[in-house]
């Protein structure tokens, strides 16, 4: 049986960032995962809190954080830690050609595919959004024959309403030259950029905007799969800002900050255990001695003197709740908050000011995020959670996904 | 002031159903509908094309109809039925002298109700519980309400039947006691106006007492509401029927990769409660699990309700044990108001016949001597199968056949032109249904297309496994670039609009794996783009 410092289980950004952390401080490190992580659902954008509970939008994250209530993870986490977190991540990330910029003290306004604006707090340079937009006097929005889900016309019907209508508006449309017999999808043009020949055409067909220094290019997320390398080279050759939006997925930009992480993860020594379900925990005395974990038909017990549970709550399994009013953790069976009666389960209304009860079930924890059961007790000494398995937030309604993901990972991992 | 001899209130099954009737026999009609089509109970029901065996006991009149209807529906409907046959069948736990009555009710009625072993019904139905003690085959099938009603109207269409939806009826305009037209409100613009006709047809189901107010008349209708869960699996391969006193949840039919599981029986007050509760939802699953004890484990895609129209003679039972039966109003007779009926009660599957009857009555009238062809001839002619295949190249897999069934052939040979054309139109905007980018673009056109649930509706756009996760975005853009209204420009609203659509269905079965995927959709579309906060102030 091989014995490690630290078990992560699950390979969202939370649980990776808690895998890199600890194995930055000299730990053994082994990370379980199952299936393939939601990255290719993810913007990649680190979204640190932009709406609070009455929707009013938040103009400094860190001073937002300040005044969640009590059990909201950012509460748990603290904003020293969201801060070393943030510092933590960007010198990673820039360290590995994916440069983020951006401030926990402002948000900056992304483009996105439907040509709203969606606030975030960091972002790779190629989804820069509104820094990129000061000064200018002329968007371009560049589809891409036969690209799905990427439309030129209503992206930019909402961002004459987001942007306003003294800026002036175009679209232009490039031919990638691609055929087959299926849908364009935003992975085969970022593959296609991913080649020299690919670069070439691309800046070719644009070259009417070349220097146009007052003009900001709006392209998908086809600027290559891997780091910015694709971006630099488009923007340097264009003389002007690109600008890459978020869409459907795939999201090319949460697979670009996948790869980072899983390379990263393999240059310090991380042992990265697919395929592989954690099914159960062994444990003893208010510890957890091991878990039980199922690799095709056979069952592996991993053990560690510490365990982080980053299994990504509802959204990714970790949770379930099969029946009303029972969720259940699905590794350790820890205690689960939710909001009971069905008149507070969910709202009538889709997208309103109010956040969407159910989201808002999770494990709690203390202050270290070691889980407690309702009477704020704590119940297992040595795990951790961390991202989407916390309890008490509605991540999209406030738009703090990977912000809670990142800042309690990296803060798990220095318990 | 436009005029038709003939105007019908009401586009739900029975109204299509008269529309077509009457322009086949060459008579001067005009439908109006408050909403889309099939927006009352036409669409919100099982989809069951009934044997009649439900009913064999209780009521053998309804029963031989359904019976004769079923297979009327079939011959002149087949690209809306699915012919997957029916399966009674009883638990240990219900009562064994209602086998025998049933049986008997069954030969009595002309229903073939075929006794088959248990081996047997477990093989046709392997996830059925083990305390099913005994089976029948019978011919129950599902039919696709929505694609019957616009098949009447566009049939309609041939014969010179108008049709205008989102036009609520407002007044009746009458004189010395005699119908004269009625004024009307279009749902979108409120604008008022006329239109004169010479006889009315109440058909507007849950909505027929209000119609008849509008009158000055009474016409007793009781709305019973009854709640279903639509799964996104394929549970059974017949319409499973539970042999027992009909009762609430004891009917499982299929439809395409679907199960519906229903009913429930409430007296409501009015026919526009649609609204559905985490208690209805339970409480099905709770008597579905005795038939196939598995069913928690399936994935609910959503619930919905819809209120079945009963008729109250003055005096009648309620709920379960009111008429499934119809009823006709004479109006002149009973009231002595010239030139209206109400038409009113009865079940999908008699609609044709209801149609017939009150066409005749209308016919007599108008002294119009034509005999009902609506038995005969079928709803849209076929696509033939040469016309498929040389669409095969430009379809989808497998979405050829689903498209030939729901386009008809006008349409159809127009679409394939369009994918030859142009490649980029052969884009799947709906992966779950197989609903191509020229598909939709058709559908944006029609003048009946105000809003995407209007196309949805039409295609079934959205209706599958990922419930407009990917295809709202999409079908706001091409409704954006193609609707004709000036709302279809409103990308985000009708985007939102779309959502909120399938989220009211989504609400009471928010458990299991349905939470899941309500959070990818709320991940794509609050966080990713900003739906909800993305407009300036």
């Amino acid at each position: 049986m091989k014995h490690s410092d630290v078990i992560v289980i699950g390979s969202g950004v939370a649980g990776m960032t808690a895998a890199l952390a600890s194995a930055q401080q000299g730990k053994s490190v082994t990370l379980l995962t199952y299936g393939a992580s939601s990255l290719s659902l993810n913007s990649g954008l680190i979204d640190i809190l932009a709406f609070d509970d009455e929707h009013k939008a938040v103009k400094s994250p860190l001073e937002g954080i300040k005044s969640l209530p009590a059990d909201h993870p950012y509460s748990k986490i603290g904003a020293d830690y969201v801060e070393k977190a943030v510092e933590f991540f960007c010198a990673f990330a820039k360290k590995y050609h994916l440069p983020y910029h951006g401030s926990l003290n402002s948000q900056m306004m992304v483009p996105t595919a439907v040509g709203t604006l969606k606030p975030t707090c960091l972002a790779p340079h190629s989804l820069s959004g509104s820094e990129s937009f000061v000064g200018k006097k002329k968007v371009v929005v560049v589809g891409v024959k036969g690209l799905k889900d990427f439309y030129a016309d209503i992206m930019i019907q909402n961002l004459k309403k987001a942007m306003g209508e003294e800026l002036s508006y175009e679209s232009v449309e490039i031919d990638t030259g691609i055929e087959g017999g299926r849908d364009l999808t935003i992975l085969d043009v970022a593959r296609w950029l991913d080649t020299p020949k690919g670069v070439d055409s691309f800046t070719e067909q644009l070259k009417s905007y070349k220097g146009q220094t007052e003009t900001v290019l709006i392209v998908p997320q086809i600027l290559g799969t891997s780091g910015h390398a694709c971006y630099l080279t488009v923007a340097s050759r264009m003389e002007t800002d690109v600008v890459e939006t978020t869409g459907l997925p795939p999201s090319t930009n949460g697979l670009r900050l996948q790869a980072i992480f899983r390379q990263a993860l393999k240059d310090n020594g991380v042992e990265f255990v697919e395929n592989t379900k954690v099914i159960g925990a062994r444990e003893e005395g208010g510890r957890c001695t091991g878990v039980i974990a199922q690799a095709g038909i056979r069952q592996k017990v991993y053990t560690a003197d510490k365990y982080i549970l980053a299994t990504g709550g509802f959204y990714s399994g970790g949770i379930t709740m099969r029946d009303f009013e029972q969720p259940r953790e699905e590794v350790f069976g820890l205690p689960v908050f939710f909001v009971k009666g069905e008149e507070n389960w969910s709202n009538a209304e889709l997208f309103s000011n109010k956040p969407q009860g159910y989201a808002k079930t999770g494990v709690l924890t203390d202050e270290n995020l070691r889980p407690v059961d309702e009477n704020g007790k704590l119940v297992l000494e040595n795990v951790y959670v961390v991202g989407r398995d916390l309890g008490g937030y509605d991540l999209c309604f406030e738009h703090s996904g990977n912000g809670v993901a990142l800042a309690s990972g990296y803060k798990a991992a220095q318990m | 002031m436009e005029k038709a001899t003939v105007v019908v209130i009401g586009g739900g099954a029975t109204g299509v159903g008269i529309l077509r009737d009457l322009a086949m026999r060459g008579v001067d009609v005009m439908l109006v509908e408050k909403q889309d089509l099939v927006n009352g109970a036409s669409s919100r029901y099982h989809g069951l094309l009934h044997s009649g065996g439900r009913y064999a006991v209780k009521d053998q009149e309804a029963a031989r109809e359904c019976i004769e209807e079923n297979m009327i529906l079939r011959k002149i409907g087949r690209s809306c039925v699915e012919a997957s046959g029916g399966m009674f069948v009883r638990l240990d736990s219900d009562d064994p002298d209602y086998e025998q009555q049933w049986v008997q009710g069954c030969k009595d009625s002309g229903i073939e109700a075929t006794p088959i072993t248990l081996a047997k019904a477990f093989e046709l139905e392997p996830l059925l519980s083990k305390h099913v003690v005994s089976a029948y085959l019978v011919p129950d099938a599902a039919i696709d309400g929505f694609r019957m009603s616009w098949q009447n109207v566009d049939s309609a269409k041939r014969y010179g039947g108008r049709v205008k939806t989102y036009t609520e009826v407002v007044g009746v305009i009458k004189e010395n006691n005699e119908v004269h037209g009625i004024k009307i409100r279009d749902y979108f613009t409120g604008e008022e106006y006329e239109i004169g006709c010479d006889i009315l047809v109440n058909a507007a189901g849950g909505w027929a007492g209000k119609v008849a107010e509008l009158a000055e008349l009474e016409v007793g209708v009781q709305p019973d509401k009854g709640t279903l869960i639509a799964f996104n699996q394929r549970i059974t391969n017949h319409v499973v029927n539970r042999l027992h006193k009909s009762s609430d949840g004891d009917i499982f039919v299929p439809h395409g990769s679907i199960t519906i599981l229903g009913t429930t029986s409430m007296s409501v007050p009015s026919a526009e409660d649609t609204s559905t509760s985490r208690e209805e939802v339970e409480h099905l699953l709770s008597i579905g699990e005795m038939t196939f004890e598995n069913l928690r484990n399936y994935r609910m895609l959503r619930a919905f309700a819809g209120s079945r129209p009963l008729y109250m003679p003055p005096g009648g039972a309620s709920g379960r044990g009111a008429s499934r039966g119809f009823a006709i109003v004479d109006h002149e007779k009973q009231d002595g108001l010239k030139g209206m009926f109400t038409i009113v009660g009865g079940k999908f599957t008699t609609y044709r016949l209801m149609a017939e009857r009150m066409a005749d009555q209308v016919c007599a009238k108008l002294g119009n001597k034509e005999k009902c062809r609506t038995a005969e001839e079928p709803l849209v002619p076929e696509v033939s199968e040469e016309a498929k295949k040389a669409a095969r190249k430009y379809f989808p897999a497998y979405g050829t056949d689903l498209a030939a069934t729901r386009l008809g052939p006008e349409r159809f040979a127009r679409v394939t032109e369009t994918l030859a054309r142009d490649p980029e139109k052969r884009e799947l905007l709906c992966e779950c249904e197989n609903v191509t980018r020229g598909e939709v673009e058709e559908m944006a056109k029609e003048l009946s297309s105000f809003r995407i649930n209007d196309i949805r509706r039409r295609t079934r756009l959205g209706m599958g496994t990922c419930q407009a996760n990917f295809c709202a975005l999409r079908s706001a853009s091409v409704f954006a670039k193609v609707g004709r209204d000036e709302a279809a420009r409103d990308s985000l609203g009708q985007m939102k609009e779309f959502l909120q659509g399938r989220w009211k269905g989504i609400r009471p079965v928010l458990l299991g794996r349905t939470i899941r995927e309500m959070e990818m959709t709320r991940a794509l579309y609050e966080l990713s783009f900003n739906v909800n906060g993305g407009e300036k102030e």
